[in-house]
């Protein structure tokens, strides 16, 4: 052997606690300009880009919102400095204490939101800005909880958006302009159709101020665009754009001009062109809606026709729930309106299917966060269908994550599976509601078989009554003889049945090697005489004493 | 005119002693099937005129269209000896009658799952072999599986009318033939025989060999000859038996026997068997063959053979088929044969139980099962599903082993991952009734003791394919049976209309449960995929699917096969990866594991199951492993019992238990999607080294080691040359000489690679041996009969996977293009990422 891996193996030394450092990063602005620029008109574009007068006006006619809060994507953070005092200058605020850096919602402890709440406005009549450093969950839903932190009663939400209802607060949208070649598009566009074809134009929201641009250059084509609807959400407003408010045909958030006929089944016959490359779980809702997909890059400046993310993927997952036993909750949202009642029907509807529920809420989900919850056959992910929902592409979750739709399929009895991808929680809902007049179907502790793998799973259903089932041993309860004099207890319980139900929980403890210390003990490994007794490590594990003298040294 | 009812059968179901199970099972085309017709129609339930030709365990109607038997058919028949018979059974008996359950069993290659599903539950079997074909592939296949179950045979050596009739050979030639075909039985049987079992080798002076004409319903032993001479010469008849086989001759003049082929002047004596077996049978040939009326009379009259009225009017084949059957009666020879050699369900199982049962050898249950108690506890494997003519119900198909079966009887289900004291795979529940399978007819019994074969109704929903029904919640599973064919061919199926999905998936079930072998399962990108053996098991399957057990039109993707992932080398340097907090580090090295030790694994010698003593010792004595290392092994994996292994090699680690679970839920992930390209892994050890671990609990939990280990583990393996194995097929065919030159140009086409050509003494055949990978094995069929105008017909049978020669990570070359294509087809990147994607510096 050559290389030899270190011999003192649980050796630790400083650089095993060292934290990972904030890696220092340059500052890009090209969605500002295509072309390098002076960095003196920096404030100037910034101020085109964001409409920073048209967010102040939106600010001032809402005057009783005393606090505004600024909600930036990763990406454009770093715009949020100037933008803020920008905005500060205009609202008439001296240079100083214009800005206050609000806590990221989830790092807030008790010291920090004891100066949050100090931080007052000098005359209440002032309104002030905050910018949010960090969001929660999905960067395109706009963060009420962070805000609320600070009781903010108002959030500016720059960059890409859901634009998905908001329960709460007052909501400008800025998505900014970016600057595009309209000429390269139409290139693309034109290399990627015929004339003949039917298309549909779209593109996220910082983009879709070119569409109809785009659409009147293109005539000779046969073309609709799916506009920013302007109905969907009565109390946010769009900062710097105006959509086109003719009546028209909604889904997704956008209303669609220059349909031949409104209905969903229609938009199966277009092709779609869109601007900009949307998040996985939106790129497949995309992808089940039309007849095919081609995406402008924007940045690249050239087309992509795929892979794109597989539907039948997500049907494999759905058969995979089915035979779960216990189902996670993972809430990725809690912005989203319908969250509650959905989470609520979801449970209600896995109890009457006798499987087992957790509920989680673990921030940002990883695979590490996940994986720690071994008992948990399958995931369940409820968050903003543009970028809340993890679609696990290349298989690197330990479990399956699924969507409430897929979650709400796999309980049902019957197998059914259409094709369609639903995201909207006011949809599942009221499927939820129309479902619920049914009457539960009739135990049975028939196996269910497993597509997946071509077997039949017997404990897909934990919860249901087990009428039958007496696994623990009677006749061993009186006479129990074979007991030995050195031990404490009797016999431990292998039960795992707790009142005619299955516990899944004793079930995975049973099926542990591991299952606390001194269950690892073999006798003929020691002998009798024991060890010496240490004393060990004291503290938390960042901060151990061994460590700490290390470092003094 | 059936010659029994039920109540006679349920009778002597009691008499255990008087019960023998068999199965006939021998290679395709061999005349199993017509063999079995004679015995059915010995018992009358078919009329003998039909025999031969109808195939009444044939009740498919595929199956009699194709001629071919498709699924394992059980039927229970009912035998009177003679008291002279019955005097020579060496085992236990009771009276005159006795109950023979029979499954008649496919020869074809790709239903070989059903044969074996057959043998568990029968104690002999009677191997038939073709007496101009000789001992074939799925001769060798059939012979080996029942040795290894602890089957006792028996031989049948078949259609040797055709012999006579088509090959005019001399009697002579016949004897050399004959000898020759028992002697390769008897090889075959030294290679596999388990000691347990004793001397299995078949001698007809013995009486353990029959020679038939299934078609034309006769059969004779050497026994049967051995008694009407024995009468007629006044000899021992064991004495007699001895004398009509091998080297003995008479000498007419002297009226002596002696072993030298020349007497006294040297002149050339006949052979005993060609003097009094053959001779009578040749002129019998000779005289109806050749019309010649005259002597017809006088030869019936001196073999003692009465024909009716208008029977006498026939002629040619006709008469000889009633002649013949006159003469030696098929059922006779044969039950002669099963009653006195075939073990009786008593003495088998005393030896069969330790190969049987999986818990310890001392529990009531095994008890029960070696002494084949019908008072103990319940005992019943249920090897396979056989449809009802209810859609989508099956009937239990087993043999109760110990206690008794009743219907209405409380029962505990066990399917295969039941382990005692655990909830999984368990049910509670009733059995509904309990019937007797009679060919493509149920008769309904009460109850059904030890020792027979029985058919359950009210099980199938809680079973997939096979499993262990008891009454005693101490008992253990019988063991899985292990199959010789591997489901190795793969097509994807589709709905023409999504609303049917639910009707595919309930058909896929009902699929799996109606054969022991197809596989169904689901692609990494969602699409059903169905698993067969070969093509045309595939084909019976997708026909079933599409008209029975679905019943919609279905979308079927060319045949795929699957790959195997692997390493070919030990890895470059030691694999190591971080846990996603930094604090934790695995380090560890792959190696390939000897293809020894992963049949071995496959086979089920070595077993996660077993104790970790044992199982080092086989380890240590048979593969030369290090004891130390076979003692740690931690897990088996995918599915906790593939091919591939952890070991733990690492010295005093502290917190090692603790991360043991998590380690091989990894392990188990890694192995059965690898790095390549996301199949299964295969003959893969996998050594942790070393490990460091966070001294708090909370950061050593399984988030943080699962992904680490199987980031390791897909390091380790692109360390150490990746390989993958294709499954290869073991191809026979046998053809006339001028066809060998049409085989060989198609086997090269191919990429096949010849093993051994030989021709098959006495005939004009060839028998060509090779190796075609399954990949190429698509339409080989067809195309062999173009080649050879329709004279060469190929069995294919699973025989081992195969390496692929060349680097998959590079798509240049073959394996390569075939791992770009697959990943493409699943959404991955087209490049199979490096090892760097999975390895962390230190």
């Amino acid at each position: 052997m050559e290389a030899v891996a270190p011999s003192l193996s649980t050796y630790q030394d400083e650089s095993t606690f060292t934290f990972d450092k904030v890696v220092e990063q340059e500052v890009s602005y090209k969605h500002l300009s295509r072309n390098p620029f002076d960095k003196n008109l920096l404030p100037e574009l910034m101020r085109k880009y964001y409409n920073i007068d048209d967010i102040v006006d939106y600010i001032k006619s809402k005057p009783h919102c005393k606090r505004v809060t600024l909600q930036f994507p990763d990406h454009l953070v770093g715009d949020s400095t100037l933008v803020a005092t920008e905005i500060s200058k205009k609202l008439g605020k001296s240079e100083q204490q214009q800005v206050e850096i609000g806590c990221g919602g989830c790092g807030c402890n008790k010291e920090s939101d004891k100066t949050c709440n100090n931080i007052k406005p000098k005359a209440e009549e002032d309104q002030s800005v905050w910018i949010l450093a960090d969001t929660s969950y999905s960067p395109c839903c706009v963060d009420e909880v962070a805000a609320e932190h600070i009781g903010g009663q108002m959030v500016i939400h720059f960059g890409d958006a859901c634009l998905n209802p908001v329960d709460k607060l007052e909501v400008g949208y800025v998505f900014g302009k970016p600057d595009i070649d309209l000429d390269v598009v139409i290139e693309k566009f034109q290399a990627s159709f015929s004339e003949q074809d039917q298309v549909i134009l779209m593109a996220d929201a910082p983009h879709s101020y070119i569409l109809k641009n785009l659409k009147e250059r293109l005539t000779q084509h046969n073309i609709a665009y799916g506009d920013i609807s302007s109905q969907a959400f009565p109390r946010a407003k769009i900062i710097g754009y105006t959509p086109d408010p003719a009546p028209s045909f909604q889904l997704l958030n956008r209303s669609f001009h220059g349909l031949s006929d409104d209905s969903e089944e229609t938009l199966g016959q277009y092709k779609l062109f869109h601007i900009g490359v949307p998040e996985t779980p939106r790129l497949l809702k995309l992808t089940t809606i039309f007849e095919s997909v081609v995406l402008y890059d924007a940045e690249a400046e050239n087309t992509i026709t795929g892979p794109f993310p597989n539907l039948m993927r997500r049907y494999k997952h759905m058969l995979m729930a089915k035979s779960a036993g216990t189902i996670g909750l993972l809430v990725n949202t809690l912005s989203l309106s319908n969250t509650k009642t959905l989470l609520n029907g979801l449970k209600e509807k896995i109890k009457t299917s006798g499987k087992k529920h957790y509920m989680f809420v673990v921030g940002k989900p990883n695979v590490a966060k996940l994986a720690n919850f071994e008992a948990i056959d399958t995931w369940c992910i409820l968050g903003c269908d543009q970028q809340g929902i993890i679609i696990d592409q290349y298989n690197e979750y330990y479990k399956p994550i699924i969507t409430p739709f897929e979650l709400l399929l796999a309980l049902n009895e019957e197998l059914s599976w259409s094709g369609k991808w639903e995201t909207d929680f006011k949809k599942l809902v009221e499927d939820l509601g129309e479902e619920d007049n049914n009457e539960p179907a009739e135990y049975n502790d028939e196996p269910v078989f497993n597509p997946i793998t071509g077997q039949l799973t017997s404990n897909s259903r934990p919860l249901r009554r087990q009428e039958y089932l007496q696994i623990s041993n009677e006749g061993n309860d009186g006479n129990n003889t074979e007991s030995n004099e050195s031990s404490l207890v009797k016999k431990f319980s292998t039960d795992v049945v707790i009142r005619d139900t299955v516990s899944t929980a004793a079930i995975s403890l049973q099926d542990r090697t591991w299952k606390g210390l001194g269950t690892d003990y073999d006798e003929e490994e020691y002998n009798s005489e024991g060890a010496l007794v240490e004393e060990g490590t004291a503290g938390i594990a960042r901060s151990y004493q061994f460590d700490v003298s290390n470092r003094e040294e | 005119m059936v010659a029994f009812t039920i109540e006679q059968i349920r009778e002597l179901m009691d008499k255990v002693t008087n019960v023998r199970n068999m199965s006939v099972i021998a290679h395709v085309d061999h005349g199993k099937s017509t063999l079995t017709d004679s015995l059915v129609q010995k018992a009358g339930i078919i009329s003998a005129a039909k025999a031969g030709e109808a195939r009444f365990t044939d009740t498919r109607k595929d199956e009699q269209e194709r001629g071919i038997t498709i699924k394992s058919t059980a039927i229970s028949l009912f035998a009177g000896m003679e008291d002279d018979d019955v005097k020579e059974i060496t085992q236990k008996t009771v009276g005159n009658s006795f109950l023979i359950n029979l499954i008649d069993s496919p020869g074809h290659v790709d239903f070989s799952s059903e044969v074996t599903a057959a043998l568990r539950v029968t104690d002999g079997a009677l191997v038939v072999v073709d007496c101009i074909e000789g001992v074939c592939v799925q001769t060798e296949t059939v012979l080996r599986q029942s040795l290894g179950e602890r089957i006792k045979p028996v031989v049948v050596i078949n259609k040797v009318d055709r012999a006579l009739l088509e090959l005019q050979v001399t009697k002579e030639d016949l004897y050399q033939s004959f000898s020759r075909t028992i002697e390769s039985v008897n090889v075959i049987i030294a290679t596999y025989v388990d000691p347990v079992l004793g001397d299995c080798q078949v001698y007809p002076y013995k009486g353990t060999v029959a020679f038939a004409s299934g078609l034309h319903g006769w059969a004779f032993t050497v026994r049967q000859f051995a008694t009407r001479y024995s009468k007629k010469f006044g000899v021992d008849r064991v004495k007699m038996m001895e004398r009509l086989w091998g080297d003995s001759y008479f000498n007419p003049k002297t009226k002596k026997w002696t072993n030298k082929d020349k007497d006294a002047d040297g002149k050339p004596l006949e052979r005993a068997f060609n003097m009094f077996v053959l001779d009578p049978i040749f002129r019998l040939f000779n005289a109806i063959m050749n019309f010649k009326k005259d002597e017809i009379p006088a030869l019936l009259e001196k073999l003692e053979i009465n024909l009716k009225g208008d029977e006498k009017e026939l002629e040619g084949k006709a008469l000889l088929k009633v002649v013949m059957r006159k003469f030696l009666p098929a059922a006779d020879a044969l039950l002669e044969m099963i009653v006195i050699h075939l073990p009786s369900p008593v003495t088998a199982q005393n030896y069969r139980a330790e190969t049987l049962y999986e818990g310890p050898h001392d529990d009531s249950s095994f008890q029960s099962i070696k002494n084949c108690d019908p008072n103990g506890d319940l005992m019943v494997y249920v090897s396979k599903m056989v449809p009802t003519s209810d859609k989508g119900r099956f009937y239990a198909f087993g043999r109760v082993f110990a206690g008794t079966v009743k219907s209405g009887q409380k029962v505990r289900i066990q399917g295969p991952n039941y382990q005692v004291g655990k909830k999984e795979d368990l049910f509670l529940k009733a059995i509904q009734r309990t019937v007797l399978m009679m060919g493509r007819f149920v008769e309904p019994i009460d109850d059904c003791p030890a020792g027979n074969i029985v058919g359950l109704v009210g099980v199938d929903q809680f079973l997939l394919k096979s499993g262990t029904i008891t009454t005693n919640e101490t008992s253990h599973n019988m063991k899985v049976m292990k199959f010789s064919v591997s489901p190795v061919v793969e097509v994807a199926v589709e709905v023409k209309n999504a609303n049917d999905l639910p009707k595919l998936v309930e058909g896929l079930k009902r699929l799996s449960k109606s054969d022991p072998c197809v596989l169904t399962k689901m692609s990494e990108s969602g699409e059903h995929i169905v698993a067969g053996s070969g093509e045309l098991h595939l084909e019976i399957c997708l026909n079933d699917l599409q008209n029975d057990h679905a019943g919609i039109p279905l979308k079927i993707s060319p045949p795929i096969v699957s790959y195997r992932e692997t390493v070919e080398g030990e890895s470059s340097m030691v694999a190591l990866s971080k846990s996603p907090n930094k604090h934790n580090r695995i380090y560890v090295k792959a190696q390939p594991l000897d293809e020894e030790v992963s049949l071995d694994i496959e086979n089920g010698v070595i077993n996660p199951r077993d104790d970790f003593k044992a199982r080092a010792r086989i380890l240590a004595d048979k593969h030369g492993w290090e004891v130390t290392d076979a003692r740690k092994i931690w897990c088996f994996g995918p599915d906790g019992n593939g091919p591939n292994l952890v070991v733990d090699q690492t010295k005093a680690v502290q917190y090692l238990n603790e991360i043991k679970d998590s380690v091989v839920a990894a392990f188990q992930w890694a192995t059965k999607e690898g790095p390549l390209m996301g199949e299964s892994v295969r003959s893969l050890r996998v050594n942790i080294l070393d490990v460091t671990l966070h001294a708090d609990a909370i950061h050593r939990g399984g988030g943080q080691i699962i992904p680490t280990m199987r980031r390791v583990t897909y390091a380790s393996m692109l360390l150490a040359e990746p390989a993958i194995q294709e499954p290869v097929f073991l191809c026979e065919i046998q053809c006339p000489e001028n066809a060998i030159g049409g085989i060989y140009s198609v086997l090269n086409k191919k990429r096949g690679q010849v093993i051994s050509e030989e021709q098959r003494p006495g005939t004009p055949l060839f028998t060509i041996k090779a190796y075609l990978p399954v990949n190429e094995s698509f339409g080989f069929t067809g195309d062999l009969r173009q080649a050879t105008g329709g004279q060469a017909f190929p069995q294919l049978i699973f025989d081992h996977w195969q390496a692929l020669g060349g680097d998959p990570t590079d798509p240049t070359t073959k394996p390569g293009s075939i791992v770009k294509q697959k990943r493409e087809r699943t959404g991955l990147k087209p490049e199979v990422p490096g090892y760097e994607e999975y390895y962390d510096k230190l």
